[in-house]
């Protein structure tokens, strides 16, 4: 089979349409390419395939046959890369394509470049590769694409990777050498005058080339290092100075890809790197331009320290010593240095600290970490809350399993030197303590530490007993008896029982309500008839451990033969008047055990206690908040395990809106946000029993009640007067089911809901701004998902933007006739605005939309020209807020088209 | 594209090193770590302060102060009007190219006679890159259809370009003073294209 049959086989296929047969031609010249003889037929073959370039096709609709534009392209690809003998056709034709003004063309001919460049061989690729080098440049350095600029730089990284193969010894006399020569020296031109706009490609391209291989990277050290710091030793001022900074970290980071981190895992490389012989010279500028210049020059001294960064985690680059000096100047800009703007320069500093502790854990233990503990005060004198900042670098750069056990140690020791004093200061400091506590532990996989155990004994077991001895006013101070310390200490221990071993979760069920201490000491707080306050504070904590047990914990107190008891008293605790923090233990107390504790079988106790607290005729009664806070939380855990009797207690809480008592009504028009709002404790996180179709029950529920009493209402004007308070009370309580329920189940009922939300919109009263503010935000999340359509459909878009505009508006204080809309309701109505106007993404083609006018055209004028006042509000947020609404409505409403036209 | 490029490589400032607003920080109070690190770590640390129930009038009372306390337009808002259109000839914004400046904005009494005149005029000059640009018209004129769509009715919006800066300066201002030439330039579509494109990068 010799020539003959090669032309043949080119003749058979010329003038070939049909994709299908496309997709075999291509495969089948591309085995003829590899497999024969073609070197006299190099350019029929090539010109046989290359006359499909670049594949325009594009597959008719509903597609029968499943080949896109993409497949061809590749096989295209594959026969064009094939072999080098076509390299003398295939490359200046690809470079040619590159004048093309099409974007799609030049990324097909780019992709079918590094194709040709990683298939032919190195001996080919570097005939064309400066060729290549003199077309690419001007993608690159002219960007007009990102795209484009990408696929370049690669091409080039690619060519640089194929001249390495196989070079052990760096010299002159490479290929690679010369490919790279013309390619330094125009770096090194644009990087003369590091800010202008070419500065930054010539940056790219450094970067690509350096970090293809070893050789490369030599040789453009080499190559650029030296003028580069000949240029930041002459230049004159600091901008061109951190640009300069700025290319060298470009370098470090292609250093970093080619010799690796500390850390790095690969075998290490016996090469020495280029970059030590400039060491010395790096730490003295990079030094010098992190500490040496005015402190408010945050950007030069941020880029000095990413530079001196990189360097430091560069595997066998810095001495221990020499990184220690870096992490010494970090130190000093966190603890000595103001703030400066905003604090850019201490963020990068702590992440440039948390960053090295990954690699020289040892230096940040013995230079930063008693650096900063010897910061920290005893305790908190109340003027001045420097210790904060600390606690949180300290916090942040404990990421490393010995940092962070030295750190628990530490602040551990000092909470219980705190909780000796006689006069310990404020509170806030032994909370923030134990905050930074309990942020390093979420911040770990507790449940594989191995000191979880050690945690438990002094965290859990010794301050829950420190609790209770607080509790009973033998404590030398009352720090454990502040609600905010016990919350944050609750939040620890709940997330030390969650990791804990079976057995000794067994030992916390125990001691939830005597915490760890004997009845003399501490009497537990369910049915003791004269706890102080001090003591039903502890069921902060008893909360917080019940939250982390499991649900089929056995040794729960007071629990056999059933929970009966024990709820009772609960909720007659809770619908007493109490503290507030520690009502909400309560209510949350009461809602852990009914939802996770409390068996199936034994579910009409929670039932029963529904029933005392509302009994069914209770119509029009009046009840204290707090028991109806009660009765929400107990709905709560009834609704999220989706109890049987889950629909009939959400109608009795819905007939308490209708209460004349104003305070029952709007009490529990608030409630309803309370029902399916996340919560901390009662969370998936701790175990609750919470089914994915509760919110669905719910909003499917109540929401077509409280559509249907609005109309009565509405209906009802004037002749049978209906409180005045009935109406808000509903669409308070539709806000708060709203605010808690996901977007997409409310999408299908929004023809009925749109004009409740628009109702909404038009109460006025102060009470109701976070209604409104609810409502908007509500509106934002609709409009901004399925765009302005969905309210044409309803036929609401005069009323809405009518309702909007009048939101938006400012009315000066002294008017009390008007409504008082606060900033943020302004800004959040013109956000909306905003967001109708930007045009939605839309999957119709545009042949569909043309000719078809946007529904917002009735209202552009007025909504432009109301804005227009808008924009002269007293309030700089509300002020940008109206110059993009008017900007999208100037911009995405199109006007009519002339009709002259 | 690349034949009408005048000036294809200037000047860029840093984006880190443009004016801004610094917002005043927010007062931190002892006790509440609602603004630093552990706020965003532990949200619910914070949110657990605030009452559960939704009653928030003690928050809302806490922020009426704030209501009251007026924040009169001033350079660094109109700075930040103008310094986010594109240029022309680059993807880079007018700040960053040193175009449009801080300590070239200001705002004036239009009537200094009328002390209760709430009439301002902004006076915005800018400064092309290179000293022929022949695209400084259209930069002004973006300026000025910029501030006039994100300005209030009483202000007076004034472009002209920085002294000395300029071979034909005097012209170029004629041009952007002139009314009728302003409008009538707004009329004419592919002026319009090329404005609405230098707009669509303002934020």
């Amino acid at each position: 089979m010799g020539d003959h049959s090669l032309v043949g086989i080119v003749d058979l296929m010329t003038g070939e349409k049909d994709p299908r047969n496309l997709m075999l031609v291509f495969s089948i010249l591309k085995v003829v390419m590899v497999e024969w003889d073609i070197s006299n037929h190099a350019e029929l073959l090539f010109d046989s395939v290359y006359n499909y370039f670049p594949i325009t096709f594009r597959p008719p609709p509903n597609d029968p046959y499943g080949i896109t534009a993409q497949d061809l392209k590749d096989r295209l690809q594959d026969c064009i890369s094939s072999t080098s003998l076509f390299a003398p056709h295939s490359i200046p034709s690809l470079l040619d394509k590159l004048d093309s003004t099409s974007p799609n063309v030049k990324k097909d001919a780019l992709n079918a470049l590094i194709a040709c460049i990683n298939s032919y061989d190195p001996d080919t690729v570097s005939r064309y590769s400066i060729t290549i080098w003199d077309a690419l440049k001007f993608e690159v350095l002219n960007a007009q694409e990102e795209l484009l600029s990408e696929l370049s730089l690669q091409a080039l990284q690619d060519i640089a990777k194929r001249l390495s193969e196989g070079v052990s010894q760096v010299s002159d006399q490479l290929p690679l050498a010369q490919y790279m020569r013309p390619i330094t020296r125009e770096c090194n031109d644009q990087l003369r005058e590091p800010q202008q706009k070419q500065a930054k490609p010539a940056q790219q391209i450094l970067g690509f080339l350096s970090a293809a291989s070893f050789a490369s990277f030599m040789l453009a050290v080499q190559a650029v290092v030296a003028p580069l710091l000949t240029i930041y030793q002459e230049a004159d001022g600091i901008a061109k100075q951190r640009a300069l900074l700025d290319t060298l970290v470009v370098l470090f980071d292609s250093a970093i890809k080619i010799f690796g981190e500390w850390t790095t895992r690969t075998p290490e490389t016996n090469i020495e790197n280029p970059l030590l012989e400039f060491k010395d010279q790096f730490s003295d500028i990079f030094g010098q331009a992190l500490m040496g210049v005015i402190k408010e020059e945050v950007s030069f001294r941020v880029s000095a320290l990413k530079g001196f960064l990189r360097l430091s985690t560069l595997r066998n680059f810095f001495q221990d010593n020499e990184v220690g000096l870096f992490v010494q100047y970090l130190d000093e800009i966190l603890l000595k240095e103001e703030s400066v703007g905003r604090d850019d320069l201490k963020k990068e500093a702590i992440a440039a600290l948390t960053e090295i502790s990954k690699h020289k854990p040892r230096l940040i233990m013995d230079i930063t970490f008693p650096a900063f503990v010897a910061t920290l005060p005893d305790f908190d004198d109340g003027t001045n809350s420097n210790y904060l900042p600390t606690l949180e670098s300290l916090a942040q750069i404990s990421v490393e399993k010995d940092i962070f056990e030295t750190l628990v140690r530490r602040l551990l020791s000092k909470f219980n030197i705190l909780l000796q004093k006689e006069q310990p200061g404020s509170v806030a400091y032994p909370r923030a303590i134990l905050v930074t506590i309990l942020y390093v532990m979420s911040q770990r996989k507790m449940d594989q530490d191995p000191n979880l155990e050690l945690y438990y004994d002094k965290i859990v077991v010794s301050l829950c007993r420190n609790a209770a001895i607080s509790a009973s006013g033998k404590a030398n101070n009352n720090i454990l008896n502040d609600a905010t310390v016990l919350d944050t200490l609750g939040r620890l221990c709940n997330l030390i029982v969650r990791a804990l071993p079976r057995n000794k979760q067994d030992e916390v069920a125990e001691n939830v309500y005597t915490l760890y201490s004997s009845a003399d000491d501490f009497p537990s707080v369910p049915f003791s008839q004269s706890a102080s306050d001090d003591q039903q504070r502890t069921m902060i904590i008893s909360t917080y451990l019940l939250a982390g047990l499991p649900t089929d914990c056995a040794s729960l107190p007071y629990t056999s033969p059933n929970m009966s008891a024990l709820l009772f008293d609960v909720v007659k605790r809770s619908t007493t008047e109490c503290a507030p923090a520690t009502h909400l233990a309560l209510l949350r107390h009461l809602s852990l055990l009914v939802n996770k504790f409390l068996p199936k079988s034994e579910l009409s106790l929670a039932t029963e206690l529904f029933d005392t607290l509302l009994p069914s005729n209770a119509e029009g009664k009046t009840l204290s908040p707090e028991s109806i806070k009660t009765l929400f939380w107990l709905s709560k855990a009834l609704v999220l395990r989706l109890a049987p009797k889950t629909s009939d207690h959400l109608t009795s809480l819905l007939s308490l809106l209708s209460s004349p008592d104003k305070v029952t009504s709007t009490t529990a028009a608030h409630g309803f946000a309370i029902l399916l709002r996340d919560d901390d404790v009662l969370s998936t996180a701790n175990g609750a029993n919470i089914r994915l179709l509760s919110k669905q029950r719910v909003f499917t529920t109540l929401v077509p009640l409280i559509s249907s009493k609005i109309r009565e209402v509405n209906v009802a004007g004037s002749d049978s007067p209906t409180p005045e308070h009935i109406k808000p009370a509903h669409l308070t309580a539709l806000s708060g089911i709203l605010s808690t329920i996901p977007p997409s189940l409310v999408m299908p009922e929004l023809p009925t809901l749109l004009p409740l939300l628009l109702q909404s919109l038009d109460l006025q009263t102060s009470e109701s701004q976070s209604v409104r503010i609810a409502t908007l935000e509500t509106l934002a999340v609709i409009i901004r998902d399925n765009g302005v359509g969905v309210i044409e459909e309803c036929g609401h878009i005069q009323s809405l933007v009518t309702r909007l505009l009048k939101t938006a508006e400012h009315k000066p204080a002294g008017d009390k006739a008007a409504a008082v809309n606060s900033p943020r309701l302004r800004a959040d109505a013109l956000r909306c605005l905003f967001l109708l106007a930007q045009t939605p993404v839309s999957d119709a083609p545009a042949v569909a939309k043309a000719g078809k006018l946007s529904p917002l055209l009735p209202v552009k004028a007025e909504v432009v020209r109301s804005l227009g006042f808008v924009l002269d509000d007293p309030k700089r947020d509300v002020r940008k807020a109206a110059v993009d609404a008017r900007g999208a409505w100037l911009r995405g409403v199109d006007d009519p088209p002339d009709d002259d036209e | 594209m690349a034949s009408e490029m005048q000036n294809s490589n200037p000047t860029i400032l840093n984006a880190a090193d443009l004016p801004k607003r610094l917002r005043p920080a927010p007062s931190r109070k002892p006790g509440i770590f609602g603004n630093g690190l552990f706020a965003s770590a532990l949200p619910f640390v914070y949110a657990s302060k605030l009452p559960p129930e939704g009653f928030t009038s003690s928050s809302e009372s806490e922020s009426d102060d704030d209501d009251l306390l007026e924040e009169p337009i001033d350079e660094q808002e109109i700075y930040d009007l103008v310094s986010t259109i594109s240029d022309p000839e680059h993807p880079i914004s007018l700040g960053a190219l040193a175009v449009v400046s801080l300590p070239d904005i200001s705002i004036t009494p239009t009537l200094p006679y009328v002390p209760a005149s709430p009439l301002r005029t902004v006076t915005v000059l800018i400064t092309p890159t290179i000293t022929h640009c022949s695209l400084a018209t259209v930069i002004g004129l973006g300026v000025r259809v910029r501030l006039e769509q994100s300005l209030p009715p009483r202000f007076r919006v004034d472009v002209r370009i920085k002294e000395g800066t300029h071979s034909t300066a005097d012209e170029v201002n004629k041009q952007l003073a002139d009314k009728e030439r302003v409008a009538a330039a707004l009329e004419n579509g592919t002026l319009m294209g090329v404005i609405a494109k230098m707009l669509e990068t303002c934020q």
